[in-house]
């Protein structure tokens, strides 16, 4: 697909624009407070993971994905956007070596098709290029047009991981596991399999306060919170979850080593929290820099990361250069 | 001769290009898996593809390689395995690791517009490859083809051989081989030993006839070149993917001089199976004098010497000649001389008032030469005789494909050096009458740096060498030079070595300037290298490229010591009793013995010389006549003695 549709909606008259906002590179948290209803403890506890037996996947799957995106053009004041999508699965052996076992990706355009020209609709629609509309109520303002099609890239990612995951489990080893960089209760699939983690590194979501949250934001290093299940919150499923920490906090920050950790409601999740946990803790070599989330992105997570990166379109990324006007030039 | 092994291999890896390392019309850089068969020296062809790369094929020789990892820096590795190093191994993940390589460009086609390398995919070279990238393609084929096999080059499983340009290697477009490596590791003589049986069973017919003089300078190593060596398995298969045949060189002519006593060999191959082969090197004043330079200018540049000898050259040697003090001379030998000099001296002191010069000559001037020239009799004794005629390489009469192997490893220094200077200035001599008997000459000289060194006074050796260097390629005179440090044979001389060969280097050595050129991967390369490889530069090739060679299939100077030991000296009798039968096999060597007893050595050395100059149909017949007749002791005659006239009385008053 690459730049061909792009190309045909310039030559229906959209005038060119090269905007990366900075938020192309990430993708945010819901920041809201959700409740947590205790499961191991009767309130949140912190369980030190010394003589944990770590536990020791035959195998295991990573799964991450990336987003690009940036303003094509402009119709008018109406932002056409193009968005990519990428995510991979990559299993990690007995050789150490992650390979990639599923991948796929996705390019599209967030607009809104009524409010563009009819030339410029027309030869957008004859791409065949996939086009996701943001709201009417949206469009208009820049200022809410591109966040709500940051949205829309997001949800897209979100929708990508997924289904490449979904595949995944059904092909599982049973010596294998599948660890995700996000949730799991996204998918009921996911949120349900007996060998599937989720990893969270943002923390925008409040599961506790007072005390609790002191406890749960303040845990030294190499221990983990008991468990907790999330109260379910929109379509997510039901999970268990816990909070662990890799390195220590003092001196930096309080989100800084900590992981948020997903697995399935179950019991055994809880009798295996820790040794879910010291796995977890070994992952933390080697570093993943030069991220600078190392401290809570697992290697084998920046591993699929960059393995993404490498493959995605390059005309996506910032231009290393200015933004100072060019003289069009060359054929 | 080229055969393609795989017609479509898969890409080992892929051309990439940053900023910092772009691709350019000479280098460029690929990655590979890290298990990879690519490696220093390794061939590769790049195929261009998209819009204005299809089609255009790029070769190159690895020159670089670069391994590293994901790391920002090393002391993230040290947190990540909190200060243990076993813990660093026991990452749940490998991190990401990269091979890159860096590659000089060997050939580009089309070879206009020259441009930057493509970004492509990355093949290991096979057969036709090889040949296209070392622009061998050229003097492969065609109607006068011109290639000299040298060794296989070798990557992983692909083996291909490589080829000298004979133009090139033996003139008239380029010429000479320039080897150097340590010492011991038979690679240097080896190396030499296999390329010229190569260029005798591929030297283009359309160029004629060609042999080889080799100076063995020291122990047995060039004495066995007719003997078959051990070869194994892997070095029979080489020799057939290379299409020589693995055997001893077929004609090989020794000359080695005597020793002191004028009559036993002075060289190791002196078991009675194989000294039958060995000639005597010996000359006698007129071969001596011709090359007097070279005893001079050693400690003394003298114009009025040199002027002295051109005298002596010119007007004396093989002449008559009145001494001007009313002797009558004809000077041919050593001894000959001696009288003419004694007869001057005497002269000068005896005739009082003449003055202390001759014929313009002073008298000390005559003394230096009659010094120096009694110097290299004395020094040189067995190669220089005092009387008699000499024995010499066969001028005029070389053979084709034959090795004349010159063995002076035993000869005083300065013995050696009239024996270089002799016999290539001769050579140089009838190849320039085309009366040589072969149309090109190989000259191997070991220890080059002694005879050409870098720095020291020029030597008439030196000078020649140079003049060989730069101009006998047009002659078909061609130096196969070979020493330990090339960074000491003077620059000249190396640099007008068209092909330079590389064996294992000393570490020391490869930090001279002469070698700033080569990566640091390639001298590694070298320091390591082992037995049997070699870096091969080339005109034709852009880069220097690294092969393999069989062993020579001649027997080593060692091993042919141990299975022909060398025999011990023969007393003088059983000496000449040996050259004797040597000529003739019905000699019986009691009546040579029964000959020469009681008579002078100098008589018997002159007669047997004489003898195997003139290679009679009886050999002891003729000797027995160049001996002469026994002159019979006559004792002296009681002396007359006269009565005083006048008596002394005891009376004193």
């Amino acid at each position: 697909m690459s730049r061909s549709w792009v190309d045909a909606i310039l030559a229906a008259g959209v005038v060119p624009a090269s905007y990366v906002p900075d938020a192309s590179l990430g993708r945010s948290d819901l920041e809201e407070f959700t409740g947590a209803d205790p499961v191991e403890d009767p309130e949140l506890r912190v369980h030190p993971l010394t003589g944990a037996r770590a536990l020791a996947p035959g195998a295991v799957g990573f799964l991450d994905g990336i987003e690009q995106w940036r303003v094509a053009g402009y119709a008018g004041v109406i932002p056409i956007v193009r968005a990519y999508v990428a995510a991979a699965i990559r299993l990690r052996g007995a050789d150490r070596h992650p390979r990639t076992v599923a991948e796929d990706d996705a390019e599209l355009a967030i607009t809104r098709l009524d409010r563009l020209p009819d030339a410029v609709r027309r030869a957008l629609e004859g791409t065949g290029v996939r086009v996701v509309e943001i709201s009417a109520e949206d469009v208009g303002q820049p200022a809410r047009a591109l966040p709500a099609a940051r949205v829309e890239v997001q949800k897209a990612r979100a929708a990508l991981e997924r289904r490449l995951a979904e595949r995944r489990l059904s092909r599982l080893g049973a010596d294998e596991w599948l660890v995700t960089d996000g949730v799991l209760s996204d998918s009921p699939e996911l949120s349900a399999h007996p060998r599937a983690l989720g990893v969270v590194k943002s923390h925008g979501a409040e599961y506790f306060d007072g005390p609790e949250l002191e406890r749960a934001l303040t845990l030294p290093a190499l221990h983990r919170t008991s468990v907790f299940r999330p109260k379910r919150r929109g379509a997510r499923r039901e999970i268990y979850s816990w909070y662990l920490r890799l390195w220590p906090w003092e001196g930096n920050d309080l989100l800084y080593g900590l992981l948020r950790v997903e697995a399935r409601a179950h019991p055994d999740t809880i009798a295996l929290a820790s040794r879910m946990s010291a796995w977890l803790v070994s992952e933390r070599a080697p570093l993943a820099t030069p991220d600078r989330r190392w401290d809570r992105l697992l290697y084998p997570i920046h591993d699929v990361e960059t393995y993404l990166r490498a493959r995605a379109p390059r005309d996506l990324f910032s231009p290393f250069g200015s933004r100072l006007p060019l003289p069009r030039t060359g054929s | 001769m080229i055969e393609r092994r795989d017609p479509a291999p898969p890409p080992v890896g892929r051309v990439v290009a940053t900023e910092q390392k772009p691709a350019t019309p000479h280098q460029f850089h690929f990655w590979t898996a890290n298990q990879t068969t690519i490696g220093i020296g390794a061939i590769v062809r790049v195929e261009g593809l998209g819009a204005g790369d299809s089609g255009r094929v790029v070769y190159g020789v690895v020159t670089d390689g670069f391994a590293y990892s994901d790391l920002a820096t090393p002391l993230h590795d040290v947190v990540g395995a909190e200060g243990d190093p076993a813990r660093a191994a026991e990452s749940p993940t490998v991190r990401q690791e990269i091979r890159l390589w860096t590659a000089a460009v060997l050939r580009q086609k089309p070879e206009e517009p020259l441009q930057p390398v493509p970004l492509g995919q990355v093949h290991v070279a096979n057969d036709v490859d090889v040949a296209q990238a070392l622009r061998m393609d050229a003097y492969l084929g065609g109607a006068e083809p011109s290639a000299i096999p040298v060794g296989l080059y070798t990557s992983g499983a692909l083996e291909a051989p490589v080829y000298l340009d004979a133009d090139f290697l033996l003139g008239p477009e380029a010429a000479h081989l320039n080897i150097s490596g340590v010492s011991g590791l038979a690679t240097k003589t080896s190396a030499v030993e296999f390329l010229l049986g190569s260029i005798f069973q591929h030297f283009p017919p359309h160029k004629g006839r060609i042999a080889a003089v080799c100076f063995n300078v020291k122990g047995p190593d060039l004495c066995f070149l007719d003997q078959p060596g051990a070869l194994d398995e892997e070095d029979r298969r080489r020799y057939e993917r290379l299409g020589v045949r693995s055997q001893p060189f077929e004609l090989v002519r020794y000359f080695a001089p005597f020793k002191a006593d004028g009559v036993n060999l002075n060289t190791l191959r002196t078991h009675p199976e194989l000294v039958g082969d060995v000639e005597p090197l010996v000359w006698g004043l007129r071969e001596v004098l011709d090359y007097a330079e070279v005893l001079l200018n050693r400690d003394d540049i003298d114009a009025k010497a040199d002027a002295f000898i051109d005298f002596l050259s010119d007007r004396v040697v093989d002449k008559e000649f009145d001494d001007g003090f009313g002797g009558a001379h004809r000077v041919v030998t050593f001894a000959d001389l001696e009288r003419l000099f004694r007869s001057i001296f005497d002269g000068l002191e005896l005739g009082g008032g003449r003055g202390d010069t001759w014929r313009t000559h002073h008298i000390a001037t005559i003394r230096k030469v009659r010094n120096r020239l009694s110097n290299i009799s004395t020094r040189a004794k067995g190669l220089v005789t005092d009387d008699g005629p000499s024995n010499d390489l066969p001028w005029g009469r070389f053979e084709d494909r034959a090795v004349y192997v010159v063995d002076v490893a035993n000869v005083d220094p300065l013995g050696q050096d009239l024996v270089f200077a002799r016999v290539v200035s001769k050579l140089r001599e009838h190849l320039e009458r085309r009366d040589l008997g072969v149309d090109a000459v190989v000259v191997f000289v070991d220890e080059l740096n002694k005879y050409a060194p870098a720095d020291g006074p020029e030597t008439y050796v030196k000078k020649m060498l140079l003049d060989i260097s730069e101009r006998g390629r047009y002659l078909g005179l061609v130096l196969f030079g070979a020493e330990q440090f090339r960074s000491q044979v003077h620059r000249r001389v190396v640099g007008n070595a068209g092909t330079i060969v590389f064996g294992r280097m000393d570490s020391d050595e490869l930090a001279t300037p002469v070698y700033q050129v080569l990566s640091p991967a390639t001298k590694i390369k070298l320091a390591t290298l082992p037995i049997g490889e070699l870096m091969v530069r080339h005109p034709h090739f852009t880069q220097p490229i690294f092969v393999r060679f069989p062993r020579p299939a001649v027997l080593r100077g060692r091993d042919g010591v141990e299975r022909f030991p060398p025999a011990a000296d023969l007393p003088f009798e059983d000496a000449v009793v040996r050259q004797l039968v040597k000529l003739d096999r019905r000699v019986r060597p009691n009546l040579v013995k029964d000959l020469i007893a009681d008579r002078r050595e100098e008589d018997v050395r002159r007669a047997l010389a004489h003898t195997r100059q003139t290679r009679p149909q009886d050999a002891f017949a003729h000797f027995k006549k160049q001996l002469g007749g026994r002159v019979a002791a006559v004792p002296a005659a009681a002396r007359e003695t006269v009565a005083p006239l006048n008596p002394i009385s005891d009376d004193p008053y």
